[in-house]
C-alpha cells in the first residue's frame, strides 16, 4: 500500500440500511473437545461502532481471531462486500483491510513510535536503507490526522499504556484498515485517556472505518457504540441498535439472567487488629540512584475487614502489597506487625509461612504456570508441605484442586485441564484458589477483577465478602475501578505519588472524594490526570 | 482417530523404532549371513558409547526444563577425568587430591546436614498429620545442631577414609566418591553465580566452560597431557570393573546411565523438587511469588548436572583408560541435542527423562549405523546435524510451517497461533488443523 490513507472516503454514517461491509455467519470453532463458537454470526456496516459483548469464554476473542486470520481452521462463511473470503494468515486478513488491536499490545519497546508504526513496511531509499526522515514524516502526518499529540521519535518504552494504544491505532490505520477490531482497549487507561480514545474512535467511524469494540464496561459501550452484539457460551444472543437497549438488558443477555446487584451487608463488627503497618517505605532503583515509591504508609487491618486501596496507576498501590508480601524489588523500610508481633518478611516464602497471600495483578506473567494443570497450579505453594519423605502426595494435591474448583465454581472439564485453556475469569479463580489453599489470614488482592466479565466479577465480589464476613479473613483490595472499590471496601486508603493522602471510612468515601485525594499535587512530569 | 492420537503421544518411540528398523534393514552382514547391527556385541557397544553423553544429557534435561542451559558440562568432565586419572595413578600429594579431598569433605558436611534435616522435617510433618499442608519448623537442636554434627561426623569419616587412600593410590570406591563431588562442587558454583548474580545461565556456564578447561589443564600439568590409566599396573585392577559387563549382560556404564536416568526421572515426577523444576521453567515469577525458593532449586539442578558430569568422567576414564583435559570437548552440545531431540523445550517448563532416553539412543544408534557403513566421519557430522534439525522439526510439529515458508501451498497452516492455542492443540487439535488446512484452497 502506498501512502497512509485513513480509511476509505467517508461513508454516510447512517446506521440504517447501509449494505453490510462484512458478514460472518455460521461460524463454529472447537478446541479439542471444547466448543468455543457454535454457529456464531456478526455483520458490520461501514462507519459503525459495533460493540461485541459477552462474558469471558463467550467466544468474542475467538471470533475476532478468526476474522483477523489468526485461526485459519473453522466452519462457516465470511464475506466482505458480498465476496466470500477466507484467511490463512494475518497478512491475508490485513490485505482485506482487517486490523486487530489486541488487549496485550504488540509493540517493540525499544523502537520509536515511527519505527513501530511502519515496522516491516519502512519507507526505504533505493530499497535498501530505511528512510528515517520519510518514516518520521509519515508518522507525524498520520498522528496529526488522528489528532494524537505524540513525538514520532519517542521510544515506546517511555510511553504510557494509553499512549501505546494510540500508536497501535495509528499502526492499524497505516495499513488502511477498513475494519478495526479493538479488544478491551480501555482496560488500562485513565478516564482522560479513555475520552481521548473515544474521540479518535468516533472520528475514524465518521471517516467510514467499521469498528468492532470489545469491552466489558457497559457504560462505555452505551456511550460509544451504534450497535451491540452479545455472545453467550459461544452462541449469538442478540444484535440490536443501542437505542433499543439499556444496561440491564445487555447484562441480562450476557449473563442469561438478570443481575440485580443486591446491596451487600456492609455492616461489619471490627475484629482484632491482624495486620498493622507503620510508616512503610520503599525505594526502587532508578537510573543511577533510588526513587522513593512509598513514603510512609500506615494502617491497621482488622479480622473480617476489607480495606480498599485507591489511587492512580503508579501511585504506589501495588507497591504497598508487594512490600508487605516481601516481593518488592527495592529497599523497604517501616514496620509490619502480625497479631502485634513485629515480623520481618523478606520473601514471598516468609509471607506464605506467616499466612499472608498475594493475588497479583497480572495472572499470566505472575500468577499462573500456564502450561500446567489446575491441580499443579493450585497445589504449587503446598507441594512440599503435603509431601512426606520427599514423595509428593498426588492425592492431597488433587483434593486441594477439587476443593478450589468446588468452592470457587471454576468452570473446567476437570482438575487436570491446562490453565491456558481456561477463560480469564476462571484463570483468576485458579490463582485465588491457589492462595486460599494456603489458608491465609491476610489476603492481598491486586486488581482482582481486571479483564473479567460481569458475571465472574460478581462471583469474585461475593467470594471476597464471604471470605471477610464468614471466614474472618483480613483483606486488602487494590483497584482502579472506583465503583468496585466503593462497593467492596469497609475503609479506603488513598495513595497519591507514594504518599498516603487519606484513609476514608465507608460513609466518608465517594468517587469525588477519592479522585480529589488521588490527584497528584507536585508539578513534576507535567502530565494532566483527570 | 485414537490411533493418530496414540501415534502422536508416542512419537518419540516411533522415531527410536524407525531408526532401529533402518539400522536393522540396512545393516551389513557377516560372511555367515549374520546381521551385524543386531548382534549382541554391537548393541552393547551402542549402549556403552551413549552412556557418557547419556549421563550428561540426564543432568542437562532438568537444567533445560528450568529454562536454563549448562554449557560447562564438557569442561567439568575434563576436570573430573583428570582428577580421576591422577588419583588412580599418582600416590601422595597431587593437585588432584589437594582439590578433591577438601571439596569432598565440604560436600559431605553439607549432604550430612541436609539429609538429617530432611529426616527431622519429615518426622515433624508426619506428627502434624492433622494439620496437613502446614509448614513445620524445627527447633535449634533438630534444625541446626544435630544435622550439623552429623555433617561434621560424615566429613571427618570421609577424611579418615580418603587420606590413607591418597597416600597410596585411590581405589574404585575412593574415586567414585571424590570425582562426582568435584563435579557437584563446580556445578553448584554455576548455580550459585546464576542465582546470586541474577545472570543468564548461558553466560555463566560459558564462563565456567572456559575456566574449567583451564583448571583441567593446570591440574594435568600441561596443555595436552594425557594421563594413562593401566589397570593392574599403574592403577588398581578392580577399576576395570567399571568398563566390564555386569553378570555378563549389561555394560557397567550403561547401568550407571539407565540407573541415573530412572532415579532422576522419578525425582522429577514424584518429588516436590521435581514439581518446582517444572514450575520454574513454566513461570519463574509465579513460582517465586508462590513462595518457592527458586534459587535453591536452580542451584541444585546445576549441581546435579555437575555431579552427573563427574560420574560420566569416571566411566570415561575406565572406558578409554586415560584422563585428559580435552576429554569432554563438545560433549555439552551432543547432550543438548539429545535432550532437544527428546522433546524437551529449550524455553523450559516442558520435557521428560523418557524423551531424553530416546533422544540419546536415537543419536547413538545413528552414529553406530553410520560407523557400520564406514561413512566418512566428516560426512557423519553433516548427517547428524541434519537429523537434529529434522527430528526437532517433527517433534515441534513445525515441519508444516517450514514447508509453508517455502510456499508449498498444500501444507499451508496458520503461522501465528497464540501459545495458548498451541498448547491447547498440542494433544488433539493439531490434527484437525492439519486436516482442514489441507482442504483449504
Amino acid at each position: 500500500m502506498s501512502g497512509v490513507p485513513i480509511g476509505s472516503p467517508a461513508a454516510s454514517h447512517s446506521s440504517g440500511h447501509t449494505p453490510a461491509l462484512l458478514v460472518a455467519s455460521g461460524i463454529s470453532k472447537r478446541f479439542g473437545g471444547v466448543a468455543a463458537l457454535t454457529d456464531a454470526r456478526l455483520d458490520l456496516k461501514p462507519g459503525e461502532i459495533h460493540a461485541l459483548m459477552g462474558e469471558n469464554g463467550a467466544g468474542k476473542s475467538t471470533l475476532m481471531k478468526i476474522l483477523a486470520g489468526i485461526y485459519s481452521s473453522y466452519e462457516g462463511q465470511i464475506a466482505i462486500n458480498g465476496r466470500p473470503v477466507s484467511f490463512a494468515n494475518v497478512r491475508q486478513a490485513e490485505a482485506e483491510g482487517i486490523a486487530i488491536i489486541h488487549q496485550e499490545l504488540n509493540l517493540v519497546p525499544e523502537l520509536t513510535v515511527a519505527d513501530n508504526i511502519f515496522l516491516g513496511r519502512e519507507p526505504r531509499i533505493v530499497g535498501l536503507i530505511i528512510d528515517g526522515k520519510a518514516t518520521r514524516a509519515a508518522a507525524r502526518d498520520l498522528l496529526g490526522r488522528l489528532g494524537i499529540d505524540l513525538d514520532p521519535d519517542q521510544r515506546i518504552a517511555s510511553l504510557r499504556v494509553g499512549e501505546q494504544q494510540l500508536v497501535e491505532i495509528a499502526k492499524a490505520l497505516s495499513l488502511s484498515a477498513r475494519i478495526l477490531i479493538m479488544d478491551e482497549p480501555t482496560s488500562a487507561l485513565s478516564p482522560a485517556e479513555c475520552e481521548r480514545l473515544f474521540r479518535i474512535i468516533r472520528q475514524l467511524a465518521a471517516e467510514g472505518t467499521a469498528i468492532v469494540y470489545i469491552s466489558h464496561r457497559i457504560d462505555e459501550v452505551m456511550q460509544l457504540a451504534d450497535r451491540v452484539t452479545v455472545f453467550r457460551d459461544g452462541r449469538h444472543v442478540l444484535t440490536k441498535e443501542i437505542a433499543e437497549l439499556d444496561q440491564d438488558r445487555i447484562v441480562a443477555a450476557m449473563v442469561g439472567r438478570s443481575l440485580h446487584a443486591a446491596p451487600e451487608e456492609a455492616t461489619n463488627e471490627a475484629g482484632d487488629v491482624v495486620l498493622s503497618v507503620r510508616s512503610l517505605r520503599l525505594s526502587k532503583p532508578h537510573r543511577r540512584g533510588w526513587r522513593q515509591v512509598l513514603r510512609g504508609v500506615s494502617f491497621d487491618l482488622h479480622a473480617g475487614e476489607i480495606l480498599g486501596i485507591g489511587g492512580l496507576l503508579g501511585s504506589g498501590r501495588t507497591e504497598i502489597l508487594e512490600t508487605i508480601f516481601g516481593s518488592a524489588n527495592g529497599q523497604a523500610g517501616g514496620e509490619v506487625r502480625l497479631d502485634g508481633v513485629a515480623v520481618d518478611i523478606r520473601s514471598p516464602r516468609d509471607a506464605r509461612r506467616l499466612g499472608i497471600a498475594l493475588v497479583t495483578e497480572d495472572r499470566k506473567t505472575q500468577g499462573l504456570h500456564l502450561g500446567a494443570s489446575i491441580t499443579d497450579n493450585v497445589a504449587l505453594p503446598l507441594v512440599n508441605q503435603l509431601a512426606s519423605f520427599g514423595l509428593r502426595s498426588f492425592g492431597g494435591e488433587a483434593a486441594l484442586a477439587r476443593q478450589a474448583v468446588k468452592s470457587l465454581a471454576i468452570r473446567c472439564s476437570g482438575i487436570e485441564q491446562t490453565a491456558n485453556t481456561l477463560s480469564g475469569g476462571n484463570q483468576q479463580k485458579v490463582v485465588i484458589g491457589k492462595w486460599l489453599a494456603t489458608r491465609p489470614r491476610v489476603l492481598l488482592l491486586d486488581e482482582p477483577t481486571r479483564g473479567i466479565d460481569v458475571g465472574a466479577k460478581r462471583e469474585i465480589y461475593d467470594l471476597i465478602f464471604r471470605l471477610a464476613r464468614r471466614e474472618r479473613l483480613a483483606i486488602v483490595v487494590v483497584s482502579s475501578e472506583l465503583p468496585e472499590l466503593l462497593h467492596l471496601s469497609d475503609r479506603i486508603l488513598v495513595m497519591s505519588e507514594g504518599v498516603q493522602t487519606g484513609l476514608l471510612s465507608r460513609s466518608e468515601a465517594s468517587e469525588e472524594r477519592i479522585m480529589q485525594l488521588a490527584a497528584p499535587r507536585s508539578a513534576n512530569g507535567g502530565r494532566k490526570v483527570a | 482417530m485414537s490411533v493418530l492420537r496414540l501415534a502422536s503421544r508416542t512419537k518419540l518411540y516411533w522415531g527410536l523404532i524407525g531408526i532401529f528398523l533402518v539400522g536393522m534393514l540396512f545393516s551389513p552382514v557377516t560372511s555367515s549371513g549374520k546381521n551385524i547391527f543386531l548382534s549382541y556385541g554391537n548393541l552393547l557397544d551402542v549402549l556403552r558409547q551413549v552412556s557418557t553423553t547419556g549421563l550428561i544429557a540426564t543432568g542437562m534435561t532438568a537444567v533445560i526444563i528450568t529454562g536454563g542451559i549448562d554449557l560447562s558440562v564438557g569442561s567439568l568432565m575434563a576436570i573430573c577425568s583428570v582428577v580421576c586419572a591422577m588419583l588412580l595413578t599418582v600416590p601422595g600429594d597431587t593437585p588432584a587430591s589437594a582439590m578433591g579431598i577438601p571439596i569432598t569433605v565440604l560436600v559431605a558436611l553439607f549432604v550430612g546436614f541436609a539429609i538429617v534435616r530432611f529426616i527431622f522435617t519429615n518426622i515433624e510433618k508426619s506428627r502434624a498429620r492433622g494439620e496437613a499442608g502446614r509448614d513445620v519448623s524445627l527447633n535449634a537442636t533438630r534444625g541446626l545442631l544435630v544435622p550439623g554434627a552429623v555433617g561434621i561426623v560424615l566429613g571427618a569419616a570421609l577424611l579418615w577414609y580418603l587420606i590413607p587412600e591418597a597416600e597410596e593410590k585411590f581405589g574404585v570406591l575412593g574415586v567414585l566418591i571424590v570425582v562426582p563431588c568435584v563435579g557437584l562442587f563446580f556445578g553448584a558454583i554455576n548455580g550459585f553465580i546464576i542465582v546470586a548474580g541474577r545472570l543468564q545461565p548461558f553466560i555463566v556456564t560459558l564462563a565456567m566452560m572456559v575456566t574449567a578447561l583451564g583448571i583441567a589443564r593446570l591440574t594435568a600439568g600441561q596443555n595436552n597431557a594425557v594421563l594413562p590409566v593401566y589397570t593392574g599396573t599403574n592403577a588398581v585392577a578392580e577399576f576395570d570393573n567399571l568398563r566390564s559387563l555386569v553378570f555378563g549382560i549389561v555394560p557397567m556404564p550403561g547401568l550407571f546411565f539407565i540407573g541415573a536416568l530412572l532415579i532422576y526421572g522419578a525425582v522429577l515426577r514424584f518429588t516436590p523438587f521435581g514439581r518446582y523444576v517444572y514450575a520454574i521453567g513454566g513461570n519463574e515469577e509465579a513460582a517465586r511469588l508462590s513462595g518457592i525458593d527458586s534459587g535453591r532449586v536452580k542451584i541444585a539442578v546445576y549441581a546435579m548436572s555437575g555431579l552427573l558430569a563427574g560420574i560420566a568422567a569416571v566411566l570415561y576414564v575406565a572406558q578409554y583408560r586415560q584422563g585428559k583435559p580435552d576429554a569432554g570437548a563438545g560433549l555439552e552440545l551432543d547432550a543438548i541435542a539429545a535432550v532437544v531431540i527428546g522433546g524437551t523445550s529449550l524455553m523450559g517448563g516442558r520435557g521428560t527423562m523418557a524423551g531424553t532416553f530416546c533422544g540419546v539412543l536415537i543419536f547413538g544408534l545413528l552414529s553406530n549405523i553410520l560407523q557400520l557403513h564406514n561413512i566418512n566421519s566428516n560426512l557423519q557430522l553433516v548427517l547428524k546435524g541434519l537429523i537434529i534439525v529434522g527430528t526437532v522439526l517433527l517433534q515441534e510439529r513445525n515441519a508444516a510451517d517450514l514447508l509453508a515458508f517455502l510456499r508449498l501451498p498444500a501444507m499451508r497452516r496458520a503461522p501465528t497461533e497464540t501459545p495458548a492455542e498451541q498448547q491447547a492443540s498440542n494433544e488433539t487439535v493439531s490434527r484437525n488443523i492439519g486436516g482442514s488446512a489441507n482442504e483449504t484452497p
